[in-house]
């Protein structure tokens, strides 16, 4: 069977960590995804507000994030991937904010990172189309991006995870970065050959995909084994809810309006045999507190129904 | 480029005399034609088909007389539950029909769907290439072309891309078809609807298939549901729910000079016959802003020099996209404390130097008073060509906006 993650984000709290890994532990998740973003959120970067939590210096960040790592190992939790904050560079903000970004947060997310023995790294492409014109244009701002911290990927065994992510128009989403397959297979084959490690992959993201109409089938079989990680979870189609699959369906006959047999399908055709991660830290909000526990262990179960598909069939 | 108009919603067939009237005032002179009435369910096909054939035929004669050009025929996604085996006898008969009546209505183009649709990858082009190719046959003799068009699927309510939204694999088809046919006899029509039902990045959509994109469908929706809109009119908030800027930069960045097909059925059933005629007025002059907006480049062609009225952020676009290609002399405002100051790399100077200029000159208006800069340029007795530039669809944008501005 394969392995069952999910985010820390509203499980893991910094003033009593091993209570939310205990959680996960008996909830039937084996993995964690460690939520670095939650600590600068692009809620308010996008504001240009910046807090204070990467200021601190490694030592004192690695003294942050013990407790944490004390409390994963403890209850046999292992941290597979953390999602670097994002984003990591504003088109109108400043030079010293953008420059704060790429030199001090991504550098310190790759050693909290590697302080978690996490081998995976996820993070999200530069959007910047709209200004520079084109999504070729674009991409070279993210490989410039990417070149800043591939080295320390290299030398820490991590691998940058590039996600498909979407943009907006007015309350359209339509595709952003890292949303055409054979574009993204190309150039991390291209990258990885350039610094002869496995220095990047990418972390398919199911309700991204949905919300821009990827047929998830084709798109993970193209990726092949460059697809490490993953973020599951479910939405309406139109905004980025982050829900618990097969929730949303859109015709009169009720079957899930997600195409989770594809994804099944292109997990089974590439041979995945990595972490069933949920990114589904929303759906812990909605529901009552009192039924957390149930909630996780359902989404478990939901990963482990994938699974056994998956192996099943393979 | 050609502007085009598709008929349906606006034509009725059997009585085609008011539609053809109405488009024909609007200043259409193209006209892409559906069969859609012809394959409505099966037993319509079966009891009407010579009927509703004899109608079109008709329509074709009507629309040459008052020289109204058919360019391209369309082919109805036929989707009938039905075996199989059936249906497909159905869309090749639908297919070789259409192409016979491009042929005979001296039409250019046939937008044929798939036979299969369902499958993707190298299955669905084994399972469609020798539909294609037999269809080819049929097409050299009425000297037709034959376009793919993008598609979608829909997966229990949702729209997922379907066969041909991949355009880079749409692109290897169509030349492996033309490479089989010995000739270019396969070409693309990209739906912008459908691109937006997909989330699509357009103009990465375009710049994959190139030349190779003979005709664009522009239709607006909410990139939700389907649905054949005018462009401009799907919003929410104040903003476009297509990308048509990633559009515009794609259709550019190709040269596209094909036919463009405005097709707004939806919006046509909205309003009311009594608005017809307006409504399509107003259609072909947005259908034509587009092609301005894709061919912008054209006006600063036509000039052997030419200045700028506006020293502001279109002016700052001007010469990051243009300033380079098409430098201008100078550039004139209104705002005397910028006279006699540079403004990215150009004099800034007041509107009476515009008095001195070359008669050959052109003056591009780079701010969106345009109408009453012109007027105030009339006024003064300015007799060289106004332009109106704008940059709401530059090939690219600074990161920041003039906060004097």
């Amino acid at each position: 069977m394969l392995q069952i993650g999910i985010q820390t984000k509203n499980v893991i709290f910094d003033n009593n960590p091993e209570e939310g890994f205990e959680l996960l532990k008996k909830s039937g998740f084996s993995c964690a995804d460690f939520s670095l973003h939650s600590y600068l959120t692009n809620m308010s970067l996008y504001r240009f507000e910046l807090n204070d939590f990467f200021n601190k210096s490694d030592g004192e960040l690695e003294a942050f994030f013990k407790p944490h790592k004390k409390a994963a190992e403890v209850f046999g939790i292992k941290i597979n991937q953390l999602h670097m904050p994002y984003p990591v560079y504003i088109p109108n903000g400043s030079k010293e904010l953008n420059d704060y970004l790429f030199n001090v947060v991504a550098p310190k997310s790759m050693r909290i990172c590697a302080f978690f023995d996490c081998p995976n790294i996820v993070v999200h492409g530069l959007k910047l189309a709209r200004n520079l014109g084109s999504e070729e244009a674009e991409w070279e701002y993210t490989e410039e991006f990417l070149s800043t911290i591939a080295p320390m990927a290299k030398e820490m065994k991590i691998t940058i995870c590039i996600e498909n992510i979407y943009t907006s128009i007015g309350n359209h989403i339509i595709e952003g970065p890292c949303c055409n397959a054979r574009k993204a297979a190309e150039r991390i084959d291209r990258f990885n050959d350039k610094y002869g490690a496995e220095v990047l992959g990418f972390c398919f993201d199911t309700g991204h995909a949905k919300l821009v109409g990827i047929d998830f089938e084709p798109f993970i079989t193209t990726l092949g084994s460059r697809l490490k990680v993953l973020h599951i979870h479910d939405n309406d189609g139109i905004s980025d809810l982050h829900q618990i699959p097969f929730t949303f369906t859109k015709s009169r006959e009720n079957m899930a309006s997600t195409d989770w047999n594809g994804f099944i399908q292109g997990l089974i055709n590439i041979g995945y045999n990595k972490v069933l991660n949920f990114e589904t830290s929303p759906v812990l909000t909605s529901f009552p507190e009192e039924m957390k526990s149930e909630v996780l262990k359902f989404i478990a179960k939901i990963g482990n129904y994938f699974s056994g598909k998956i192996k099943n069939n393979s | 480029m050609k502007v085009i108009c598709e008929l349906s919603g606006i034509i009725d067939y059997r009585r085609p005399v008011q539609g053809i009237t109405d488009i024909k005032n609007a200043g259409f002179e193209q006209v892409a034609v559906s069969l859609n009435y012809l394959y409505k369910n099966e037993t319509e096909f079966s009891a009407d088909h010579q009927s509703f054939s004899e109608d079109y035929k008709s329509f074709i004669g009507k629309s040459r007389r008052e020289n109204i050009h058919i360019s391209v025929f369309r082919v109805p996604r036929i989707i009938y539950d039905i075996h199989q085996a059936v249906l497909f006898k159905i869309r090749q008969k639908a297919a070789v029909e259409a192409i016979k009546l491009c042929g005979e209505a001296g039409g250019q183009y046939v937008i044929v769907p798939p036979a299969f649709e369902e499958a993707s990858g190298i299955k669905a082009w084994q399972m469609n290439r020798d539909y294609y190719l037999n269809l080819a046959k049929s097409a050299c003799e009425n000297n037709v072309m034959i376009l793919i068009e993008n598609q979608y699927k829909n997966y229990n309510g949702h729209m997922v891309r379907g066969i041909w939204s991949d355009a880079g694999e749409a692109a290897e088809w169509l030349d492996k078809l033309n490479e089989l046919m010995g000739e270019e006899r396969f070409g693309f029509c990209m739906n912008t609807g459908t691109c937006s039902l997909c989330g699509q990045d357009m103009h990465d959509f375009a710049a994959s298939l190139g030349s190779r994109i003979k005709v664009v469908v522009l239709r607006d929706c909410d990139g939700h549901n389907e649905a054949s809109m005018l462009p401009f009119t799907a919003v929410s908030r104040g903003q476009t729910q297509t990308d048509w800027l990633s559009l515009i930069r794609g259709l550019r960045e190709i040269c596209f000079d094909g036919g463009l097909i405005l097709d707004i059925r939806d919006t046509v059933a909205a309003f009311s016959p009594l608005l017809r005629p307006q409504l399509l007025s107003f259609a072909k002059a947005t259908v034509e802003y587009i092609r301005w907006q894709i061919e912008i480049e054209h006006s600063l062609k036509k000039y052997k020099s030419i200045v700028l009225f506006g020293a502001g952020n279109m002016c700052r676009n001007y010469m990051k996209c243009y300033g380079e290609k098409y430098p201008p002399l100078f550039t004139c405002d209104n705002n005397k404390e910028l006279w006699g100051t540079n403004f990215c790399g150009l004099e800034v100077k007041p509107p009476e130097a515009l008095r001195k200029i070359p008669s050959d000159c052109g003056i591009f208006i780079c701010n969106i008073y345009y109408r009453e800069i012109e007027k105030q340029l009339r006024d003064m007795g300015i007799e060289n060509n106004i332009e109106f530039f704008n940059d709401e669809y530059m090939p690219s944008f600074h990161f920041d906006r003039l906060k004097r501005m």
